[in-house]
């Protein structure tokens, strides 16, 4: 494979790039369901390839493939130059690069046990048992459980020296259980919706899950959940649960400050953002307890590498401290409308055929002070959310509504009635204005979100939150029916 | 671009290698590849141009009543064969599926013929016509910062079986989109087709910068309940999502499909009719599904009364009906409906805005998700074009407004179905079309507005 990029790059210099680097993607992976006694789900996949992103006369060309053959080196190198110039004869403002060191290393994410060596009967098996203890009554129409598995390795050399081999291992499952009576369904998972929660790391992943155990109250609540009473529409105190929060700091500080969106980038598809490089270091997005950071470098994270895919090392930056917006998430193209002498390294592809964008890596809250119960019992009424199940927000990421699976009225610091098809709407930095407590580092955990979509053509990136519950004042919430 | 790597005899030659697999009773391969390439521009000019090639096998072995599958990349006959042996040792370690119905048998679900939707101008587009495309957009865009995608490819699907299965079919495809931020507003323009020579890229790009200058101004709209024109764009969203609901035969056995309750139901205004139909003229996709059944025309809506939702063997069997040839490649999901189209009406755009006293006129909506299955309950945004009309004609435009309704609702109250047909195509290589014209709905609601 090293031979076919170094072949690669030298065709790619030598059709004219003034610029070039060659990543190749290895991946392997496991992807299971099973709902009841039925495996709806059990699938190995491979996939390889590489792809060649140039500059010519200021513009970019990326161009991909499958065939591994030397042959394919060069015509795919040149595919790239030829997209180039075509691109070129639209460009205003050609694309300068600040500069990143040459790096040459090999990294690994850790792990203990391998998930690939643990048998498919075994995986099998123990979502079956999961899906059987979550089968609490007559009520429950589907109960299913899955689990991902993935092994990625991915090379990247470039025309400045960089000669980079990183591989990662990301494993995950969840269970979730759906209760049907009449034209009501409700459903709850755990230990988060959209196949469970994934992270770096092995299948001790899996294993601290305990899923089995975890099951019957996970079915019971969607059972309950069928006749408990609606969300009020009111404005009052809601807390959220860490996994609400992830959601929360994804969509509504993590898009936001993706700086090829301040620029303009992703207009037509993804939307733009509220924020613009002017508000930098002035602007207040929450309240003081607010703080916000882009973490490369967070253990278990499904944005922890290296090196991004454009070589650049892994980094901290805060993208909010004290409640103020003080960064963005760069590339080596963006970072210099910032002023910035580096890029804080966050360009990501989906797979070998794709151009890297600008990609949260692991967008952590920071964790505050005392537990989930301490920040229930200094409310006197109030709405308690938990499990995200719905999000939705407009173009400039700032009006959103988001929808819970379950909820529970605040009653005098403690927890009282269920609520069903709980949400709620507002304003992104009138939102973080009234957060008024996080939980602290005991209740502080990385959340994995696999399913991030961005970009033309599309990319789906697995992206890391770290969060605690948190609570939020004046807050208008509802029923999504 | 250049042609696709690997054709009808490469793809069959490669199934029929591993379609007798020792220890396997039975065995599916579904091959797809694909050669594309986009344009993608923004702040006038293009930020990333791609030009990909791809190809993806998919094993499916049964044995002693149990199944797996296995993917590669690679069309060489050790990966192929490698695969197959994955998904045999995968499906000794699952479960007896007592569900399963067993491969399609072509004596029993007949042999599909190819739609052949391929067009040899875009099939041969090269990188340099894309950005000539773009740069005919940016100049009937005028002065605004204009962002969008031209897009073009030629994609292909093969199933073969160990029953004798044996399908393969082509189409081509062609998108062009743009978005124009004057500084004031912004505004949208797309089209679609299987043939590059129906696009009108300046068409798209002068939309875009008219939508745009019209919107300048804006003031709010109060949240409530209008009545509205929603054009294509926006009805294709809705139809995309009502699809994704409810339109699966899974979906109506999990009790989540509005079809679980009110198949036989008048669900919608008599003008409504919804079917799933590949072989639509306008619509671009294959003439078979993932198992190899022919892809038949089904009318999930007819006439405004709810008929039933399209079906895989699987499915098909549990709900004793006949198979329409959706199976989406996942158990997990079950059948999908991706070819959906809303029939016709009679109405010209001007008949639909005139017959408005007072209400919204919305372009397109953005970031749309599901709040309740049953209930076919959406919300999202406006975006890109959101005007107020007053007395039959748009009087001025108004800031993006969140939505929160039911697709059904909103089909119940429909008063007026669009005469012009529009194509949508999913995002960049991915499969099925949809195809709709502008609708009038008498009630639609809206639950808060935005800044811009």
């Amino acid at each position: 494979m090293e031979d076919l990029l170094e072949a690669a790059l030298d065709a790619a210099v030598a059709a004219g790039a003034s610029y070039a680097d060659v990543r190749s993607v290895e991946s392997e992976s496991e992807a299971l369901s099973v709902r009841g006694d039925v495996v709806e789900a059990l699938e190995r996949s491979d996939s390889e390839g590489f792809g060649v992103r140039v500059l010519v006369d200021g513009a970019w060309g990326f161009a991909a493939s499958y065939d591994l053959t030397n042959e394919a080196a060069a015509p795919t190198a040149a595919a790239a130059v030829e997209v180039a110039r075509a691109a070129a004869t639209t460009a205003e403002s050609p694309v300068e690069l600040v500069p990143e060191p040459a790096h040459r290393a090999t990294w690994s994410s850790p792990l203990q046990v391998d998930p690939f060596s643990v048998s498919l009967e075994d995986k099998v098996g123990l979502l079956a048992a999961a899906t059987r203890a979550l089968s609490v009554g007559p009520a429950i129409r589907t109960a299913r459980g899955t689990m991902d598995v993935l092994r990625q390795r991915t090379l990247f050399v470039s025309s400045e020296g960089a000669a980079i081999d990183q591989t990662v291992v990301h494993t995950g499952a969840g269970i979730e259980a759906t209760a049907v009576e009449g034209s009501e369904v409700q459903t709850r998972s755990y230990p988060g919706s959209f196949r469970g929660h994934l992270e770096a790391g092995g299948y001790e992943i899996v294993t601290a899950m305990d899923l089995e155990a975890h099951a019957p109250q996970t079915g019971e609540e969607a059972v309950a959940l069928l006749r408990a009473p609606d969300c009020p529409d009111r404005e009052t105190t809601v807390v959220l649960d860490g996994h609400q929060v992830m959601l929360q700091v994804h969509e509504s500080v993590g898009h936001p400050t993706e700086l090829d969106r301040v620029l303009g980038m992703e207009a037509a598809f993804a939307g733009t953002s509220f924020v613009g490089i002017p508000d930098l270091g002035s602007m207040r997005y929450g309240s003081e307890l607010v703080n916000i950071t882009s973490d490369a470098t967070t253990p278990g994270g499904l944005g922890t590498f290296r090196f991004d895919d454009e070589g650049v090392e892994a980094q901290r930056v805060d993208l909010v401290r004290d409640g103020i917006l003080v960064g963005f998430q760069t590339s080596r193209e963006t970072a210099a409308a910032l002023g910035a002498e580096r890029s804080n390294g966050t360009m990501r592809a989906e797979g070998w055929e794709n151009f890297p964008l600008i990609r949260m890596t692991n967008v952590n809250l920071l964790p505050g002070e005392g537990s989930l119960d301490d920040i229930l019992a200094d409310v006197d009424d109030g709405i308690y959310m938990a499990t995200n199940k719905s999000w939705s927000i407009d173009d400039k990421r700032k009006n959103f509504q988001f929808g819970c699976e379950i909820a529970w009225e605040i009653k005098r610091g403690r927890l009282g009635r269920m609520l069903r098809n709980p949400r709620y709407t507002g304003i992104t930095p009138v939102f973080w204005a009234g957060c008024d407590a996080i939980a602290g580092a005991g209740e502080w955990r990385i959340w994995g979100t696999p399913n991030c979509g961005k970009g033309q053509p599309g990319q789906t990136m697995r992206v890391g939150h770290g969060t605690a519950p948190a609570r939020f004042r004046n807050v208008s919430t509802g029923t999504s029916q | 671009m250049s042609d696709l790597r690997v054709g009808a005899d490469e793809a069959r030659a490669a199934a029929q290698a591993v379609l007798d697999l020792p220890g396997a009773d039975g065995v599916e391969v579904t091959v797809h590849v694909s050669a594309a390439g986009v344009a993608r521009y923004a702040n006038s000019q293009i930020i990333q141009a791609t030009e990909r090639d791809e190809l993806r096998v998919y094993v499916r072995v049964v044995t002693d009543g149990r199944l797996a599958s296995a993917t590669t990349n690679q069309l060489g006959a050790e990966r192929v064969a490698t695969a197959a042996r994955h998904a045999l040792e995968a499906a000794r370690s699952s479960l007896p599926d007592e569900e399963f119905t067993g491969l399609a048998d072509p004596d029993v679900v007949g042999r599909a013929d190819p739609i052949g939707r391929v067009d040899a101008a875009t099939a041969s587009v090269s990188a340099a016509d894309r950005a000539a495309a773009v740069r005919s957009i940016l100049a009937a865009a005028g002065g605004g910062r204009a962002a969008g995608v031209v897009e073009t490819g030629v994609q292909a699907y093969g199933v073969f079986n160990s029953k004798g299965i044996d399908c393969f079919d082509t189409y081509t495809r062609a998108v062009a989109t743009a978005l124009v931020d004057d500084g004031e507003a912004t505004g949208w323009g797309e089209s679609s087709s299987h043939a590059v020579g129906d696009l009108d890229w300046d068409a798209v790009g002068r939309l875009a910068a008219q939508k745009a200058a019209a919107g300048h101004g804006a003031g709010d709209a109060e949240p409530g309940v209008y009545e509205v024109v929603l054009e294509a764009p926006a009805v294709a969203t809705m139809l995309d999502y009502l699809s994704y609901v409810g339109f699966g035969a899974k979906q109506v056995l999990d009790g989540e499909s509005f079809l679980s309750t009110m198949t036989g139901a008048e669900v919608a205004a008599p003008s409504v009719t919804i079917a799933d139909d590949a072989r639509h003229p306008r619509s671009v996709g294959i003439g078979f599904d993932f198992e190899g059944v022919p892809r038949r025309r089904t009318e999930v809506i007819e006439a405004g009364v709810a008929r039933g939702p399209v079906t895989d063997l699987r499915t098909a069997a549990q709900l004793d009906a006949p198979p329409t040839g959706h199976y989406s490649g996942s158990n997990e999901f079950g059948p999908y409906a991706s070819n959906v189209v809303l029939e016709v009406g009679d109405q010209t755009y001007e008949d639909l805005v005139g017959g408005v006293a007072d209400g919204l006129l919305v372009t397109r909506f953005h970031y749309v998700n599901v709040l309740d299955r049953p209930s076919t309950l959406l919300t999202g945004m406006t975006r890109d074009g959101t005007f107020r009309i007053r007395d039959g004609a748009i009087a001025e435009p108004v800031r993006n407004l969140r939505f929160s309704q039911s697709v059904l609702d909103a089909l119940r109250a429909v008063t007026g179905v669009g005469r012009d047909l529009h194509a949508f195509a999913p995002d960049f290589a991915s499969f099925g079309s949809t195809v709709a014209p502008a609708i009038r709905a008498g009630e639609f609601r809206f639950s808060s507005g935005t800044s811009h």
